[in-house]
């Protein structure tokens, strides 16, 4: 309608997001799957010395519970190299591999993600160049984009910077396949410009896992909510939110939400005769999409505003079988078989 | 405090934004657009024209204006049935000729001429009456076609007859007086269009034939259904429109004492869109004799305005077809977006810094500490019960409750597995109290003060208070009454909780957090409803203190609770007991140990806090998102609170899982045992309280032993 650019300046526009719909339909399929090992925080998942292995905190543990190994500070994320060889990034910013340190460029200290390429180069994500891993959600409230890809070629050698907290790297003969947090999409690096192959995504995508048959599970560790997207647009009160309230309570994505009554609420949240809505806007949701060899959503696993498994941040698919670490939930899903997932 | 907050504070709290949005839900805003169109365009010509506002001037163009609003008034009631009319003007200058011919060349008297004039009118309007409101046909194209068909006989007659008209000699000084007088300065055409203007409206607005041609145009099949014979008002609103138009084109024949070519020539436009620009609806049902005016009055003054300002003909009718064209986008848009334009200004945030609160999380230490004892609570009425706000008990230990369908279900002593409807009152029945007779008074959200005596009879106490001077919409009526308690004098104190928003919205004053909650009294002597107090952010829970010599009330959004001095050197004031608490205090009731509790109907969030210092930023984000995203302050958890006579903190109690008292509304305690209560519960809590009295009933404590 011809005064609608005119009437936009009285009403503004309205804040929308992707819906979920397609192959993002909701379900309530990590609710249902049975827990595979409970552990408080479970982060990366890599299958290493011949089981699945979760790193939750500062410690790498086996599904049984038990510590494997204990490192200095809080793991951020863990490749296994072809030769078998365990690399570590740790939340100081120091990466090692096979336990011996590994030298890193200076602008590196946010270590997001690791995985090792077909032909054995590690790829290293750093999510932002100022904060560390923990204060992801400072990241996205000062609108961050100062993320790079490196890759381990001789010495470092820098693929991409500019990126909104890469999360995830899928390595493979062309190059890498990144997920850019904040951008709610997924990159092509290699030769060339960035490619995006994935955009909208109706979350914020973490890591990467290649999928048997091809294609990709891709972990998304918190939803897009229309809130926080109208919170980032409000400057003043943003950096006032930044400055005066308790990260945890900041209206912001989380991994876990509902549980202190200081959190934000939003009217949709209100449980209403003792119902809390599975639709309804929350800051925390579990969510995990298997991507076909074009990137494109095939289906997805849900756990929706009112179910515990939330905050998915890797993924691991071995012989068949799918693996979930849902760091919100403190736990590590085991979703059976991939086409029982389905 | 920030320059800029500062700034902020004085811009949210000092303009009076909120007023857009309730003069919005006025009526009469339909009218303000043609109104300011009107002022306008009567400024401007006014001002370019030397000499506009001559009397002799403004005779000439008033006598035209009579005309031109007879022709309109017609117009817009056919309009108002849903049609149109294109064949005003020729039917106008067909009934002009009509009077002439009769006058001049039959030499008639006046009254016949009228008579012909009228039974001309008539008899086309009547031909297009039939052809649309009966045969059903297109009112566009018939009246085209009448209008062509009319407008070609006009043609022919005056070749053929307007050399005997001048040729004539007759005259008559009725004639001349019509033509040409004033009656006390205003000539006989304004006369005549006040008149009919004066019944067409009373006619429209307060007959039974008028409601019937809204109704028609409203919507057709819905007067059909209800009964109306839809196609007889199509074709009266037809002849109607006839008659007017012929009693103009009579007036334009004694004016001008004759009839040429370019009588009644593009009137059928004028009159059409003077109807559009004053804001009659092209649809149908919508609009009004008034507007019609305004509308007669815009294009007149604008194409005499063009005329003396020397524009030609071309000019005028292309001002006529823009006029035309903006009228009728305004009109669809405006009637497509009202809703929509209220929807987002309706909220107008204010600014509010709240205090520094002392904190509730477990394990602070602070004695308003939350913990985990509310979710012990047995359940009564699981999964049958639907938002019992508030719960009390009788003499008898039954246990009553509201619920949101508007009932008042009863719990039977002594296990409360048995329940009944006691009574349907309606509305959202919230706070309750026994009175001495044993009648339970119940301040119904969305209705008012009831009172349901033991037999079951409703009768309503008290729906309005006076309403306040400056207020927009009316403030008279009781929008969200709230809790309530009745002092030993029998006079009830009670608590509407805002002017804003009703009671089922009543979560969406906390964005807005204007403070428009009163405190009222009823006086059961007299039926009296007097406002004691006014200008608190949402009034919530009213209790007796113990010696009855003051009330404590909850200021729910500021997290306050007041003592209201009903006696002593203090009364008739309020003072603040206790301030920045953690939680939104709701309802508020007598403890056996003669202190009191207080429910926690939420928490407050350092998100929220902030929020309530960025008033704009919560004005864009009701603008911009959906409710059901918008920020809230945290009700998903609440508390029971004891405090003391001055306001001391005893206890807190709450459920920290939500999983059975999430939000809680209120409490009571009875024989050692607390009732818990939730508006958005479905559920009452009941649970032993350690060390409470095991007689102790709020019945005894208020009215006494039971004779």
């Amino acid at each position: 309608m011809i005064f609608d650019p005119i009437l936009d300046i009285f009403r503004g526009k309205a804040v929308t997001i992707p819906p979920l719909d397609g192959a993002f339909r909701p379900n309530t399929a990590l609710d249902d799957a049975p827990v595979f090992a409970q552990m408080p925080a479970p982060d990366n998942l890599v299958f290493w010395q011949g089981r699945v292995v979760a790193s939750s905190g500062a410690n790498l543990m086996d599904p049984g519970g038990d510590v494997v190994q204990r490192f200095g500070a809080d793991v951020t994320a863990l490749a296994v190299s072809p030769t078998g060889d365990l690399a570590v990034g740790l939340a100081d910013g120091s990466l090692s591999v096979g336990g011996a340190a590994v030298a890193l460029p200076a602008d590196v200290r946010c270590i997001t993600a690791l995985a090792y390429g077909p032909d054995g180069r590690l790829w290293l994500a750093n999510g932002s160049a100022s904060l560390p891993p923990g204060q992801w959600a400072a990241d996205l409230m000062m609108k961050n984009a100062s993320g790079s890809v490196w890759v381990q070629d001789g010495g470092w050698q820098k693929v991409a910077g500019g990126l909104a907290w890469p999360y995830g790297l899928l390595p493979d003969a062309a190059g890498v396949i990144v997920s850019e947090a904040w951008r709610h999409r997924l990159l092509r690096l290699g030769q060339g410009k960035p490619q995006p192959m994935l955009e909208s995504l109706p979350g914020y995508p973490a890591r990467l896992a290649s999928a048997a048959g091809g294609g990709a599970w891709l972990a998304l560790f918190a939803p897009r909510n229309r809130l926080i997207e109208f919170v980032l647009q409000e400057t003043h009160y943003r950096l006032a939110m930044m400055a005066e309230v308790p990260p945890a309570f900041w209206i912001a994505p989380a991994l876990a939400s509902g549980r202190s009554f200081l959190e934000p609420l939003q009217c949709g949240g209100i449980r209403m005769l003792g119902v809390h809505k599975a639709w309804s806007p929350t800051r925390s949701y579990g969510l995990v999409v298997r991507l076909g060899a074009d990137m494109t959503p095939l289906f997805s696993l849900h756990s929706r505003a009112n179910g515990t498994r939330h905050g998915v941040t890797s993924v691991l698919e071995h012989q068949g079988q799918l693996h979930i670490a849902a760091k919100g939930g403190d736990c590590v899903l085991s979703a059976g078989h991939t086409a029982e997932a389905r | 405090m920030t320059l800029r907050e500062r700034l902020q504070a004085w811009r949210y709290n000092l303009v009076p934004d909120h007023l857009i949005g309730e003069i919005l839900t006025k009526r009469w805003t339909d009218n303000a657009i043609p109104f300011l169109a009107l002022v306008v365009t009567v400024a401007t010509f006014g001002t370019l024209i030397p000499g506009f506002f001559k009397p002799l001037s403004l005779q000439e163009s008033t006598r035209q204006l009579g005309e031109f609003s007879l022709v309109v008034i017609g117009l817009t009631v056919v309009m108002l049935g849903g049609g149109i009319d294109l064949a005003v003007g020729s039917i106008f200058a067909l009934s002009a000729f009509a009077a002439v011919s009769c006058f001049f060349i039959f030499e008639l008297p006046v009254w016949v001429a009228f008579a012909a004039s009228l039974a001309v009118g008539a008899a086309f309007g009547a031909i297009n009456g039939y052809l649309i409101g009966y045969l059903r046909l297109r009112a566009f194209l018939t009246t085209l076609v009448t209008f062509i068909i009319g407008r070609a006989i006009y043609d022919i007659l005056v070749v053929a007859f307007a050399s005997r008209v001048q040729m004539s000699s007759a005259t008559s000084p009725i004639w001349d007086f019509i033509g040409d007088g004033t009656a006390l300065g205003i000539s006989v055409p304004v006369w005549a269009a006040f008149g009919l203007a004066i019944v067409t409206h009373i006619a429209l607005t307060r007959s039974r034939p008028g409601w019937h041609v809204l109704a028609v145009g409203g919507s057709r099949r819905s007067a059909y259904n209800a009964g109306i014979k839809v196609r007889r008002t199509v074709f009266l609103t037809y002849v109607f429109s006839g008659l007017t138009a012929a009693t103009a084109g009579f007036l334009i024949a004694t004016r001008l004492s004759g009839a040429g070519p370019g009588t009644g020539q593009g009137l059928e436009i004028a009159a059409l869109t003077a109807a559009v620009v004053g804001g009659n609806s092209l649809g149908g049902g919508r609009g009004s004799v008034a507007k019609g005016l305004m509308g007669a009055i815009i294009v007149l003054v604008m194409t005499n305005g063009l005329i003396r300002l020397g524009y030609g003909t071309g000019t005028n009718q292309m001002v006529l077809g823009l006029l035309l064209a903006v009228a009728v986008t305004i009109d669809i848009r405006w009637l497509k977006n009202r809703h929509k334009v209220l929807n987002e200004v309706y909220v107008a945030p204010v600014y509010l810094a709240m205090g520094p609160t002392q904190s509730a999380e477990p394990g602070s230490g602070t004695p308003y500490a939350l913990n985990n004892r509310l979710s012990v609570a047995d359940a009564i009425g699981l999964g049958a019960l639907e938002g019992p706000e508030d719960v009390i008990l009788d003499a008898d230990d039954h246990l009553y409750c509201g619920t949101r369908h508007g009932e008042i279900v009863r719990f039977f002593a002594p296990d409360y597995t048995r329940s009944e409807v006691f009574a349907h009152v309606g509305g959202f029945p919230l706070g309750l109290a026994f009175d001495a007779s044993g009648n339970l008074i119940s301040c119904v959200g969305a209705m008012g003060l009831y009172s349901i005596s033991p037999d079951r009879q409703v009768t309503k106490l008290s729906a309005e208070t006076a309403r306040s001077l400056t207020s927009i919409v009316d403030d008279a009526r009781l929008r969200d009454p709230n809790d309530l308690d009745i002092a030993p004098d029998g006079k009830i104190y009670f608590t509407d909780s805002t002017k804003r928003y009703d009671a089922h919205d009543w979560t969406l004053d906390s964005i807005e957090n204007r403070a428009t909650g009163r405190l009222l009294v009823f006086d059961p002597k007299d039926g009296s409803t007097k406002t004691l107090l006014d200008g608190y952010r949402y009034t919530n829970g009213v209790c007796m203190a113990h010696d009855n010599k003051s009330l404590f009330f909850a200021e729910s959004w500021a997290c306050r609770i007041h003592r209201y001095w009903l006696e002593g050197p203090k009364a008739g004031t309020a003072e603040c007991v206790i301030r920045d608490m953690p939680g939104y205090p709701d309802n508020i009731n007598r403890a056996s140990d003669g202190t009191y509790w207080m429910a926690w109907l939420g928490m407050r969030t350092p998100s929220f806090d902030l929020s309530l210092r960025h008033p704009a930023m919560r004005k864009r984000m009701a603008r911009r998102l959906p409710q059901d995203e918008w920020l809230f302050p945290n009700i998903n958890t609440g508390g029971v609170v004891k405090f003391d006579e001055q306001g001391r903190i005893i206890q807190t109690m709450g459920d920290l899982g939500g999983a059975s008292h999430a939000m809680v509304t209120s409490m009571r305690e009875h024989k050692g045992q607390l009732f818990i209560g939730g508006i958005f519960n479905n559920r009452i809590g009941r649970f032993a309280i350690e060390g409470a009295d095991p007689d102790w009933t709020g019945m005894r404590a208020y009215w006494g032993a039971k004779p």
